[in-house]
């Protein structure tokens, strides 16, 4: 049974890798090393793509190294396809784990023509509604009543979805997080709560955020289990996961699951040097030695089934690859028109905006008559 | 503290500071000034904000004049509604502009109304900083122009500076005023705009515009981060022969009137300039004033040039701000009506 509100998190392979309770069946060999090459895949995108932001390829991009386990974990326990997802700026690992392409999401770091968003958001705030996973919104918590409105709308029209609604620890701060919490607990609405505690909203800690000592028991107010797992224990994250999800699919109303993991890189790359200005060395080598990734490969190597270092090193040559292929394809397309800076603003473009744009396509050709936009 | 403020001032001394220098300056002095003025916001403290507007004010004022708040615009404004009401001169940072939506009914509720609905008994003398407008590659969340919204509603002040000496004169006019007052800083000329600054006190008064350039042809009118292009646009047009005047309006609420009345009187013809979207633009309110007052006078339709009507583009970012060659463009077209 999976206990709600415990004081610790909640694990099954230690830090050091070994079981600490008996490990269910499903987790066989073959599934930790599938689930491991995700992990991975995820840690090279990200080291690629901080790459491409220096070569200032592109402009922003938010790091996701260290919480791998909980989202390629959260990944493992939805219906692809089938569930929603509401994410947030740092879910590409949760966004590759479900299926998202890597072409998709680094086209939307690019701003190509390939771009499913057409170069209109800011970089690393993809979406893909092949997989029902939303378009990224930077506003914290925005995404946080419109999931449990989503959420609704399943219940309303009778379908076997769910819906996930993910956030960092500081995004439980924002008024929009308490109001949708609320609404998801008073329409028992079948929306599952996620919260990827990386202990840090840029500069600012968990102890500073918040007096309450943890933030799945904030589901006590509305009306909601909370449960507390430990986010770098991706047999822990799929296990509860997987088991919370059941629950809310079977119409047991919504639930908030708090993923204790960290964030082991800058928060963008305006904060390159987050160790000078907020937190300690020591801190992070501290959460480098509970690298989920790492773990994974303990895991086997107890189970008698380890990778060899040359696999590990095959997988990574074939994600950079893939990384670079993903680049090379998305630049080939091109950057969108200025036209498309019209489009869907509105269902159909209203007649200022024609306007606009024709002032505009006469500026560029060099015919305007005037400074009206 | 920051280099400048190591050394004491002399009177009469300047020296050239960046708009975010001097307007962590203007903090500074406020802080060492009043016992009762605090700084707080989100990663304000030791991170120092994330443009570094803060940098350095925790390291010299402590943990309780400058201070982290957790990640709550809502909380922000109304925590410093809550103060200035008890007494206090909260300065709150709201990380961007894009970001006071949550923070929207404190401000708009609270703020704006505590004087009139209780009829002057209790009054929320604050500022709200915040960087806005375009041109940094943030794509629409960290690229807007939000300062109209905030102009409409009475009971706020909206200032926007785009030089230096006043981001520090303002800031320290707002802290000290008897108004909840909107400080938009244009963030694109953070650290672009660089320019004299006196070393000891002064204050600019929040309503006064400024002159940046005399000119007899037509006036040209903009604010915050449109300035240096405004300004290029009239260099561009002087090459032609044509004297533009060039009014930066520093504040939005209240506006100086005069001064943009006695110089379109003088020259006949005005453009104005702003980059937010151009629907319910708040330079519609100056077209709307200037031809109530000067219709008979007016040698041309007021022109007005603005950021279009969508929501601030990723791709598109340079394209969409009115740069100089569209705003000398509009001046031609005054000139040719
Ligand atoms: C409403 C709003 N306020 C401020 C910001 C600026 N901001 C971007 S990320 C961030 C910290 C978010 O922390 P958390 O929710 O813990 O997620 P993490 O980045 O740690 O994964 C802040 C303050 C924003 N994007 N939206």
């Amino acid at each position: 049974m999976i206990q709600p509100f415990t004081s610790d998190p909640l694990r099954w392979v230690s830090e050091d890798g070994q079981p600490i309770r008996e490990l269910p069946a499903r987790f066989t060999p073959e599934l930790l090393r599938e689930l491991h090459r995700e992990m991975v895949r995820a840690r090279e995108f990200d080291k690629k793509l901080v790459t491409l932001l220096r070569q200032g390829r592109t402009t922003f991009y938010a790091q996701a190294s260290g919480m791998e386990a909980t989202q390629v974990g959260l990944a493992r326990s939805l219906r692809i396809g089938h569930d929603w997802v509401w994410p947030y700026y740092r879910d590409h690992a949760l966004g590759l784990a479900m299926g998202v392409s890597m072409l998709d999401i680094v086209s939307q770091c690019l701003g190509t023509n390939s771009d499913l968003c057409r170069g209109r958001q800011m970089p690393h705030h993809f979406g893909s509604a092949a997989q029902n996973f939303v378009s990224i919104s930077s506003s914290i918590a925005s995404q946080v009543p419109p999931a449990a409105g989503n959420a609704m709308a399943q219940k309303y029209l009778g379908v076997d979805e769910i819906t996930v609604c993910t956030f960092g620890d500081g995004a439980t701060s924002e008024g929009d997080w308490h109001a949708g919490m609320n609404m998801a607990g008073a329409a028992g609405a079948p929306c599952l709560f996620v919260c990827e505690n990386n202990q840090w909203a840029i500069s600012t800690h968990l102890r500073e955020q918040t007096a309450s000592e943890t933030i799945h028991i904030k589901a006590k107010a509305y009306g909601m289990p909370g449960y507390y797992v430990d986010g770098n224990d991706i047999v822990a994250v799929i296990e509860v996961l997987s088991h919370v999800a059941e629950g809310v699919r079977s119409g047991q109303g919504p639930a908030l699951v708090e993923c204790l993991t960290y964030r082991v890189g800058s928060h963008s790359n305006a904060d390159a040097d987050a160790e000078k200005n907020y937190r300690t060395r020591e801190e992070v080598n501290e959460w480098l030695a509970r690298d989920p990734i790492v773990r994974v490969e303990r895991l086997l190597e107890h189970l008698g089934a380890p990778i060899d270092a040359g696999e590990i090193a095959e997988l990574t040559r074939a994600t950079h690859r893939e990384v670079d292929e993903a680049v090379l394809a998305a630049e080939a397309t091109g950057q969108p028109d200025w036209q498309i800076m019209f489009e869907d603003v509105y269902a159909d473009i209203p007649v200022h905006l024609r306007e606009q744009e024709a002032f505009l396509r006469a500026e560029q050709t060099g015919t305007a008559v005037g400074g009206r936009a | 503290m920051t280099a400048t403020q190591s050394k004491p001032a002399a009177a009469g001394e300047t020296r050239t500071l960046t708009l975010i220098q001097a307007i962590t300056e203007a903090m500074h002095e406020e802080l060492a000034r009043d016992e009762r003025v605090v700084v707080f916001g989100e990663d304000v403290g030791a991170r120092g904000g994330v443009f570094l507007a803060t940098a350095g004010l925790q390291a010299s004022f402590g943990k309780h004049r400058v201070f982290d708040t957790p990640l709550s615009e809502a909380s922000i404004v109304g925590a410093a509604v809550g103060m200035a009401v008890r007494g206090m001169r909260p300065i709150a940072e709201i990380q961007f502009a894009d970001y006071m939506g949550p923070g929207f009914d404190q401000i708009i509720s609270q703020a704006a109304k505590i004087r009139y609905r209780s009829g002057g008994q209790f009054t929320a003398p604050l500022v709200i900083r915040t960087p806005s407008g375009g041109g940094v590659k943030g794509g629409h969340h960290h690229s807007q122009s939000p300062e109209s919204y905030f102009a409409h509603t009475p009971g706020l002040k909206v200032v926007m500076p785009s030089t230096p000496y006043d981001a520090k004169g303002l800031l320290k006019a707002a802290v000290r005023g008897g108004d909840p007052v909107i400080y938009f800083e244009p963030k694109r000329l953070y650290r672009a705009a660089k320019g004299e600054v006196p070393a000891g006190d002064y204050t600019v008064e929040i309503g006064k515009g400024a002159v940046r350039r005399e000119g007899s042809d037509l006036t040209l009118i903009g604010y915050g981060g449109v300035m240096p292009d405004v300004e290029r646009a009239a260099q561009a047009l002087a090459a032609e022969g044509v004297q533009a005047e060039v009014i930066d309006l520093r504040s939005l609420v209240p506006w100086d009137r005069e001064l943009v009345l006695e110089s379109v009187s003088k020259t006949g013809r005005a453009v104005l300039v702003s980059e937010a979207p151009r629907t319910a633009n708040f330079m519609g309110e100056v077209a709307y004033v200037i031809q109530e007052q000067l219709f008979d006078g007016l040698l041309s339709p007021v022109m007005q040039v603005a950021g279009f009507d969508t929501p601030y583009p990723y791709v598109q970012d340079k394209v969409y701000l009115p740069g100089p060659n569209r705003i000398a463009a509009a001046c031609v077209q005054a000139l040719n009506y």
